[in-house]
């Protein structure tokens, strides 16, 4: 359900936001003109502008994206004031100027597809003192100087893509689920390889150093368990996952 | 509060990695389509003979230029809207191209070849009239501009004024021209109505007056409609009340020689205001003593002025459109005349001889479906043997564009009115003729055993057969080259697919013209012009039967209002085909305030659409008897609403069984304090699958889902930046009682509002704080739910909880919406088109009212975000990558038969048409899922137990020798 004279009460609201904005505009300036008063220390960047067309100004300023021509991006930029409320394009050598804007408080963003680019606020007095700070969205009414004439610096390419996770071979091994699990496995087919359990002497030498480890007689699994274990796996080793051992086994049939 | 960032953080981190796009996903699913709109004006660039270029200036106040070879953008550059925007005049010279702007405001030249700015400077203020390059020895080195009180010539080089004068007399005058042939003299032409005309020559030099004089002229009242300047400065003019030409030598400027028109044996059609057509090949030097004038709307003259008088050159009739063009030292006319019904011819003519060239016939032909031609460009250009060539480029009333080349070849065409689209709707394709064979005998009555076993068997021959023809096409396919496997959709092989991701999209353009777009391929598949639509209509585009109901045809209603008036008319037509229906939409001699359209259907399976007049009468379409019935019996559950924004008025109707109306309720907003902005409710085909929330104590919380809520935006009248409010009232629709009303104080529109579920989310600008905040209201039932089966919006005693939550959003929005899925299982996002051409795609998670602002177990448990004031706007979450779309006005979202999917067209002044994922793609394989992976470790584990299947063979046998 949608209703007709919606839209119409809608353009009226477009009509109207203009005169919003004028009259906001006087409020911003005497709020500004007080900013100034209090921001002593009036940096170089801040002074008079040269346009005298009414109560019109102008924001001035550059882009620049390091180590790019600037014909190859200016031609997809466009310099938007407050959204698309005031619009500038880019010269062919970087540099900008948005004319006819009134005093008041923007934030100037240089657009491309490409580029990155921060935004930054401009003030602007009735008389048409200039200064640009950084954008605080949160503590509005923090200033922190920023060169004007504007000089905006791409922090580099946007952006867009999520990179595709690659599967790689030491991504899998390097897995802690599979570390648990060949780890294990490699000691259990390994250690007996490498401690040769025929040797009685051996033998006796590690009993004696389970017995060491657990010295309660009462409770000789351990060690019960562990010969079970290592002749259980000389058996299998033996048949089983060597194929060294199986292949004359084979031929001798 | 370390801990608290960093918990925030990892969220932000988790969360990044959900929704992106992956660099080789570009352009496999979206496409985008860039326009800039109705041309005011073209100039093709001659100053190199190889240049493929053509420079456009548009009414949507958009500077481009295409490629001539393939109608694709070189640059494009997008100014404000409005009239502050407005492209007033356009100048090329060499590669610079001067632009007058914003009524005379701005004057701005473009270098061409890069698309960069050259200057812009701000001119004086005063209403723009004219503009012209000024050349001195063959040279052109200024331009001058013509306002209502002052000419200013500047150099255009750098843009600098050279001089300003102030006009003698502009109490009396209305200067209206200027003009300039290379003698170092400028001339003003300025008229008093019904009395005289007034030149004024000023120096080039220095801006001195050289010459002032009045010519007696009581015929005239304007210049530029009636006036040229042809040959060597004879200022020539037409008038059709004394039907004869007036003639004035601006070098001697003695009196006007009036010469009848009947004296050459021209005769204007009755009724017709004659026109005056001249060219000035090179500005620097005087215009062609040839010159066109146009005595009907299909009757050309072409006339030539030697030693002061005018002789007749050729006759043109019937002849729709006339221009000229010159290249190198040679002009020719281009005349465009009708060949039979759909195609139309263009011939060219030596300018000096009136001769016709031979072999230059260009055939146009001209869509049915179209408008007339209105605007003929035509690129000339010498080819080898020293004859002329050229290219034409044709714009049509539905601001279509056709550039042609001989002798008749289409290279391109650009559909501008998609510039300006207004609505859409995204329609299911139709299922393919065998799909529709099986349907059919699903749907047919039971005729005896034998006859089904019969039909099932051969439908089961049908689907081999086209199995077989799929894999022998598969085969053939694959032995061709990958690029030459073409899959042009047409309508003929239009079906749909497995997962209904291909749909048609239907869009409505402010001109009128409506188009069929395939949604995968963003091919035009039908188009179809309404010539009839008043220039500012409203639309409301409505899909009356889906494809559902073979062999039913699908319907789309289009309703169109004129606003003056408030008459409507309905268009009925097809959407997969565009065809006009032989449904007979009823005549609505009243003014329309309101159309619903009802879940009821008609025997045929057309819902049935409501339209009540300013009567308060309700009229069905269809309404046919089953329908009135039908009505009639639901008549006591039908309610409706009108809003009147100029009264603040809301008030709630009810359907009683005659189809009249009854009032039950009104809320009045007094519009001096505040008036209405917009009235949103829900999309009625959203589905929410959970009725409540799990909360971290494991109990529930419910959704409060009234079907009938609207969510009133208010904005104060009073826009004073300390006193301005902006209102959000949710009233029920059915009874008129206010669930919630929310006050913003310190704010003011542009309100941007989606109302959805149990939550509305609107975004307004902060006047105390200057920046755009985002707020969020959601309705709770509470943990119980008091009527679980049905909700009734009568019967619901106790008022919802309501939680609001509000953020600071870095940016102003164009628009928003929200995603849109099957069943309503996938999560939500918010896609916020931005005026830097981005479109986010937030999730509504980062909107939600229960964010903490400290961190419990059990809000950790709920997976609850930490409130933080700034909503982050991240690249990665622009669906559209580095495709921005300008200017976007509206986003469509639609379901597809995915759950997972949803598929989403921003419309502007581009088209871009993608999908989403909001919960990931959790119901298909992902596209880089790795077969060769899964299917390596199946076959290694196959040969490893096939192999170990021996080796314990042989381990056994050795055993039992043992």
């Amino acid at each position: 359900m949608s209703l007709y004279e919606v839209p119409s009460s809608l353009s009226l609201t477009t009509a109207l936001f203009t005169v919003i904005t004028l009259q906001l505009i006087f409020l911003q300036a005497a709020l500004v003109v007080a900013w100034c008063f209090t921001d002593i220390e009036t940096g170089p960047g801040a002074g008079v502008s040269t346009q005298p067309n009414g109560d019109r100004f102008k924001i001035e300023g550059r882009a620049i994206v390091p180590g790019i021509k600037t014909q190859d991006w200016v031609s997809t930029a466009r310099v938007l004031v407050e959204g698309e409320e005031y619009v500038g394009f880019l010269r062919t050598d970087g540099s900008f100027a948005v004319n006819d804007v009134p005093s008041g408080s923007y934030v100037v963003e240089v657009v491309t597809p490409t580029y990155r680019f921060e935004p930054v606020r401009v003030d602007i007095t009735t008389k048409g003192k200039m200064r640009a700070r950084l954008v605080n969205y949160i503590k509005t009414s923090e200033v922190i100087r920023q060169p004007y004439p504007l000089q905006i610096r791409a922090s580099g390419p946007h952006s867009y893509f999520m990179k595709r996770e690659t599967w790689g071979w030491t991504d899998f091994l390097m897995n802690p689920m599979v570390m648990m699990m060949v780890l294990p496995l490699l000691i259990i087919v390994l250690l007996p390889k490498v401690v040769n359990t025929n040797d009685p002497e051996m033998r006796k030498e590690m009993e004696q150093s389970m017995n060491m480890l657990n010295p309660n007689p009462e409770l000789p699994d351990v060690s019960e368990l562990m010969t079970k274990l290592f002749s259980g796996s000389k058996g299998s080793s033996k048949a089983g996952s060597s194929s060294k051992g199986t292949r004359p086994a084979a031929k001798r049939r | 509060m370390a801990k608290l960032i960093l918990l925030w953080l990892k969220c932000v981190v988790l969360w990044a990695t959900v929704e992106a796009v992956f660099e080789d996903q570009v352009g496999k699913f979206d496409w985008r389509q860039q326009y800039v709109g109705k041309v005011r004006f073209s100039h093709f660039d001659t100053h190199v003979q190889s240049s493929k270029k053509v420079l456009v200036a548009t009414e949507r106040n958009v500077f481009a230029a295409l490629n001539t070879r393939t109608g694709e953008l070189f640059w494009r550059h997008v100014d404000k809207t409005g009239s502050e925007g407005n492209i007033d005049a356009l100048l090329q010279h060499g590669q610079d191209a001067v632009l007058v702007v914003g009524n005379g405001r701005l004057l701005r030249s473009w270098e061409i070849n890069v698309g960069g700015l050259n200057w812009e400077v701000v001119l004086d203020s005063g209403s723009f009239q004219s503009a012209c390059l000024v050349g001195q020895q063959d040279m052109v080195k200024h331009v001058a501009v013509l306002k209502k009180t002052a000419i200013s010539v500047h150099y255009l080089s750098n843009g600098h004024q050279k001089w300003i004068e102030n006009l003698p007399e502009t109490e009396t005058v209305d200067y209206q021209a200027v003009y300039s042939d290379g003698n170092g003299e400028v001339y003003v032409l300025g008229v008093v109505p019904h009395s005289h005309i007034t030149i004024v020559v000023y120096s080039m030099e220095d801006g001195e007056i050289i010459k002032q004089m009045s010519v007696e002229a009581p015929w005239l009242s304007n210049i530029q409609a009636s006036c040229v300047v042809v040959g060597q400065g004879m200022l020539t003019c037409v008038d059709s009340a004394g039907v004869s030409f007036y003639m004035l030598d601006l070098h001697l400027q003695l009196q006007m020689t009036q010469v009848p028109l009947q004296s050459l044996a021209l005769e204007v059609d009755p009724g017709f205001h004659p026109v005056l057509l001249s060219h000035q090949p090179n500005l620097a030097r005087q215009p062609l003593s040839e010159f066109f004038l146009q005595l009907g709307p299909d009757h050309y003259q072409l006339l030539q002025l030697n030693n002061g008088q005018i002789a007749a050159m050729r006759d043109f009739k019937p002849a729709l459109l006339v221009s000229f063009a010159t290249t190198g030292e040679k002009t020719v006319a281009a005349v465009m005349s009708p060949k039979n019904k759909t195609a139309c011819s263009v011939n060219l003519f030596s300018a000096e001889t009136g001769r016709r060239l031979l072999d230059t016939t260009l055939i146009v032909n001209m869509d049915p479906n179209g408008g007339k031609p209105e605007k003929l460009y035509v690129q000339a250009f010498l080819k080898k043997d020293d004859s002329v060539g050229y290219r034409a480029m044709v714009q049509t009333e539905d601001h279509t564009l056709t550039f042609i080349q001989q002798p008749g070849r289409v290279m391109w065409t650009r559909e501008e009115a998609l510039s300006d689209v207004v609505t859409m709707e995204m329609v299911d394709l139709p299922l393919t003729g065998t799909q529709a064979e099986l349907e059919g005998e699903f749907g047919k009555k039971a005729d005896g055993l034998m006859s089904m076993v019969m039909k099932r068997l051969s439908s089961q021959l049908i689907l081999l057969q086209a199995w077989i023809g799929h894999l022998w096409k598969l085969f053939y396919d694959a032995r061709k080259p990958r690029s030459q496997v073409k899959n042009d959709v047409t309508i003929e092989n239009l079906s749909r697919d497995e997962f209904n991701l291909q749909k048609m999209m239907v869009m409505v353009t402010a001109s009128g013209k409506l188009f069929g777009i395939d949604s995968k391929t963003g091919g035009i598949l039908w188009r179809h012009y309404l010539d009839n639509v008043p220039p500012n209509a409203a639309f409301k585009l409505m899909v009356q039967r889906t494809t559902a109901h073979f062999p039913h045809p699908p319907q789309c209603t289009l309703l169109i209002k004129d606003k003056d008036t408030g008459l409507a008319t309905l268009h009925v037509f097809n959407p997969i085909f565009g065809k006009k229906s032989h449904v007979t939409p009823p005549a609505l001699p009243q003014p329309i305030l309101q159309s619903l359209m009802l879940p009821l259907m008609d025997q045929d399976y057309a819902k049935v659409l409501l339209l009540v007049d300013d009567q308060y009468k309700v009229s069905a379409f269809p309404s046919t008897k089953n329908v009135l019935q039908q009505l009639q019996e639901m008549a006591a559950s039908i309610f409706f609403y009108l809003v009147d924004s100029s009264q603040g008025r809301l008030s709630g109707f009810r359907l009683r069984t005659d189809l009249s109306t009854e009032q039950i309720w009104e809320v009045i907003i007094p519009p001096e304090v505040q008036k209405i902005v917009s009235v949103k409710g829900k999309r009625p085909n959203e589905h929410v699958h959970s009725q409540g929330r799990v909360m971290g104590d494991r109990s529930v919380l419910y959704k409060y889902l009234n079907p009938n809520l609207l969510a009133v935006v208010t904005e104060s009248t009073d826009l004073h930046q300390e006193r301005s409010f902006i209102g959000i009232l949710l009233i029920d629709g059915v009874t008129g009682r206010i669930i919630h009303e929310a006050v913003q104080r310190k704010a003011r529109g542009p309100v941007h509002v989606v109302h959805s579920e149990n939550w509305v989310v609107y975004e307004y600008w902060s006047t105390k704080s200057r920046r755009n905040e985002f707020s969020v209201i959601e309705l709770y039932e509470g943990m119980e739910l008091y009527n679980s089966t049905v909700f009734s919006s009568l019967d619901r005693p106790h008022a919802p909880q309501v939680l609001q939550q509000s953020y600071i959003f870095p940016s102003s929005i164009s628009t928003m919406e929200a995603t849109l899925t099957e069943k309503g299982i996938t999560s939500r996002h918010l896609l916020i088109g931005l005026p830097s051409g981005g479109i986010l795609s937030l999730p509504k998670m980062f909107l939600d009212p229960r964010r903490p602002e400290i961190v419990s177990e059990q809000s950790r448990e709920e997976n609850l975000i930490p409130y933080a004031p700034e909503l982050l706007i991240r690249t990665e979450w622009f669906i559209n990558y580095n495709q921005t779309v300008s200017r976007v006005r509206g986003i469509y979202t639609a379901p597809s038969g995915l759950e997972s999917t949803c598929l989403v067209v921003a419309y502007g002044l581009d088209i871009y048409q993608t999908r989403v994922y909001p919960s990931k793609q959790f119901d298909v394989l992902k596209d880089d899922y790795d077969y060769m992976l899964i299917s390596s470790v199946l076959f290694a584990l196959f040969f490893a137990t096939m192999i170990s299947k021996r080796l314990a063979e042989v381990k056994l046998l050795n055993r039992a020798w043992r």
